[in-house]
């Protein structure tokens, strides 16, 4: 499984773990767990796109930020991604590009679980082991 | 960690002294009871004493009785740092800025609401925006929205969404001073904007309660606070500043972020990031955080405004005859400025309450006039199945814990467990059965809010009140209940 939710670090709130083969396979994972934790990602149409573009100075900052951008439209546009496309993902000078493809939130056609108020830095990790990217992240509720 | 390695120090105060942890520059004091010490996470303990670890920290890093797991601080922590060397954390005070809860008094009793309940509970829903994706009723532009940041309910007050005494019956007025929309992101502007009056989701909710005589403890300030006849309706709403506190949070622990890793301030848990108080990061910081408090503010007021405009069409009744008044509205997510005297001197604090109330006892100024005899009312929230609680601040809690107390009852199941647990329908019904109706836009979510992931609110009202730092008012129990 690309990514379960776990109780493990906090009581009140959920986290994420996942992992890839690919670093853009870790971060399309991660984000697809977010989105599940706030409701269905199949259930997204692919009504439009937005697209993504961000740099850090770390890998684990651009992490954080990615995951981030995805609770701001959340908000900002009331837009949930159904499937995410990542173009261009570089370890060496932390940047991402990709897009996402989805719809504006409508409470009559989407199972809308929980909201994610923000991404927490508490236990929160990317890393390789192996042969597999992993990455940890808890979620505040 | 073993509770053994606690000192007591007396019968709700456990001690965790300097030598517990390398750092750490004050004690921190678990505030508790014999019988909610034994469940205590060890995380807590581990949390709490990184906060005692933070540079320029008075006294104690204090942990109250619904204290819990959190990020940095532990849920139910405060701590108290000196203006000139301290600093200000954003994970002191948390993501939802401010967020609170708002109590109302009403003049309808329940043999009144009971008929109309189930229209009642359907015209709320109708009416206050909750859950993920809700939109707010109020269409604001930016000039708007930057005077919502930067008056508090005083916009509110001049839009129409507020009655004389609502303003002087909530914590500074409604209005936290040094707000500066300059201070906040375009980001943080787009999540908010459209949100004002929206409950959210997770443990925010809006609850009809009653006020049954057996349940009030203390007579006299019961009726100073508003709450004057049998079985009486009062509305509880708990929620913060939305998407817009949560986003100036993020931004800021980004920028918190590189300020510690240039400064190597040696902080245990990036949570904890924190800056100078008198850094320019912490100063903006602390303008962005009073603009999410303020908004906050506004955010139950207008939520307030839909309730009242309810009321008005399900009872048609005026809004005179319903008597709907703000009896308290308390943050529980903030830092302040507050002087306390320490060894003799009186200092600057810049005071942290992160699921933790502000609880001043009698005669403090910042206390609106017709309770300042009484002290400060305290409003703690419990589960969707117990009520909530009203307490009343007090002299030792100004003098011990910088003026504060707990918040809620406190989680003691994750959501996961609660979710294995019981299914949200068996909840639906369990309350039902009890005569407690809910609504809300996700059933199996219920699950997640149970009573039974709860501690037992009694008890730890219970501890404040045995430590003094809280008197008892009233319990009041669950009728109608919406959760987001």
């Amino acid at each position: 499984m690309p990514f379960e939710l776990t109780d493990i670090h906090t009581t009140a709130d959920i986290g994420i773990r996942a992992s890839g083969q690919t670093l853009p396979e870790l971060f399309r994972d991660t984000a697809l767990g977010l989105i599940s934790v706030i409701g269905e990602p199949g259930e997204f149409k692919e009504i439009r796109s937005i697209e993504i573009d961000l740099a850090a100075d770390s890998l684990a900052e651009l992490y954080y930020d990615w995951l981030s951008e995805i609770v701001f439209y959340k908000d900002a546009e009331r837009f949930l991604p159904g499937r995410i496309q990542i173009t261009d993902l570089d370890e060496e000078k932390p940047k991402i590009q990709a897009v996402l493809y989805g719809e504006t939130i409508n409470p009559l056609r989407h199972t809308l679980k929980v909201d994610v108020k923000a991404i927490t830095h508490y236990c929160f990790r990317i890393e390789k082991e192996g042969l597999f990217w992993r990455g940890e992240v808890v979620l505040d509720i | 960690m073993k509770n053994s390695q606690f000192i007591k120090r007396s019968e709700n105060i456990w001690e965790i002294p300097v030598d517990f942890k390398r750092g750490m520059k004050v004690p921190a004091r678990i505030l508790s009871s014999p019988r909610l010490i034994e469940g205590i996470d060890d995380r807590v303990i581990d949390q709490i004493t990184n906060v005692a670890c933070l540079p320029g920290i008075r006294k104690y890093a204090y942990c109250m009785p619904d204290g819990h797991v959190g990020y940095g601080f532990p849920i139910g922590g405060v701590a108290a740092f000196n203006r000139d060397e301290g600093v200000v954390s954003p994970g002191g005070i948390g993501f939802d800025i401010n967020c609170g809860m708002r109590l109302l008094r009403t003049n309808l009793a329940l043999d009144e609401v009971r008929p109309m309940a189930e229209e009642l509970l359907n015209e709320l829903f109708r009416t206050i925006p909750s859950g993920v994706g809700s939109k707010g009723y109020v269409k604001l532009n930016r000039a708007q929205f930057n005077n919502i940041m930067e008056k508090g309910v005083g916009w509110c007050r001049d839009e129409g969404y507020a009655l004389p005494g609502d303003a002087e019956h909530i914590e500074n007025q409604g209005m936290i001073a040094g707000a500066d929309h300059k201070a906040v992101s375009e980001k943080a502007v787009a999540r908010g904007i459209d949100q004002m009056g929206t409950l959210g989701s997770g443990n925010h909710y809006l609850e009809i309660e009653i006020a049954a005589s057996e349940n009030i403890y203390n007579r006299e300030l019961a009726r100073t606070f508003g709450i004057d006849r049998e079985n009486q309706v009062l509305v509880a709403i708990h929620c913060g500043s939305r998407g817009f506190g949560h986003q100036i949070a993020t931004d800021y622990l980004r920028v918190f972020e590189k300020f510690v890793r240039q400064l190597n301030l040696g902080i245990k848990d990036k949570e904890l990031m924190a800056a100078p108080i008198n850094s320019e990061e912490g100063r903006s910081y602390l303008k962005a955080m009073a603009c999410a408090a303020n908004a906050a503010f506004v955010n139950r007021q207008l939520i307030v405004h839909g309730v009242r405009d309810v009321f008005r069409r399900i009872f048609k009744k005026s809004e005179e005859e319903l008597g709907i008044r703000t009896i308290y509205d308390v943050a529980h997510n903030i830092a302040k400025f507050e002087k306390y005297e320490i060894d003799g001197r009186v200092e600057e604090l810049l005071v942290h309450r992160k699921g933790a109330t502000r609880a001043f006892g009698p005669g403090r100024p910042e206390i609106p006039s017709d309770y300042r005899e009484s002290g400060q009312p305290v409003i703690v929230g419990g589960s969707m199945e117990s009520g909530s609680a009203l307490l009343c601040g007090t002299e030792i809690a100004d003098r011990e814990y910088f003026g504060s107390t707990l918040h809620g009852a406190g989680r003691v199941m994750s959501r996961i467990q609660a979710k294995k647990s019981v299914r949200g329908d068996t909840v639906k019904q369990r309350m039902k059965d009890k005569g407690i109706l809910v609504r809300t836009g996700h059933l199996p979510g219920l699950a997640e809010e149970a009573g039974h992931a709860y501690k037992d609110i009694d008890a730890v009202v219970e501890a404040v009140d045995a430590l003094g730092i809280s008197r008892k008012v009233a319990r009041f129990y669950p009728l109608l209940n919406i959760k987001g």
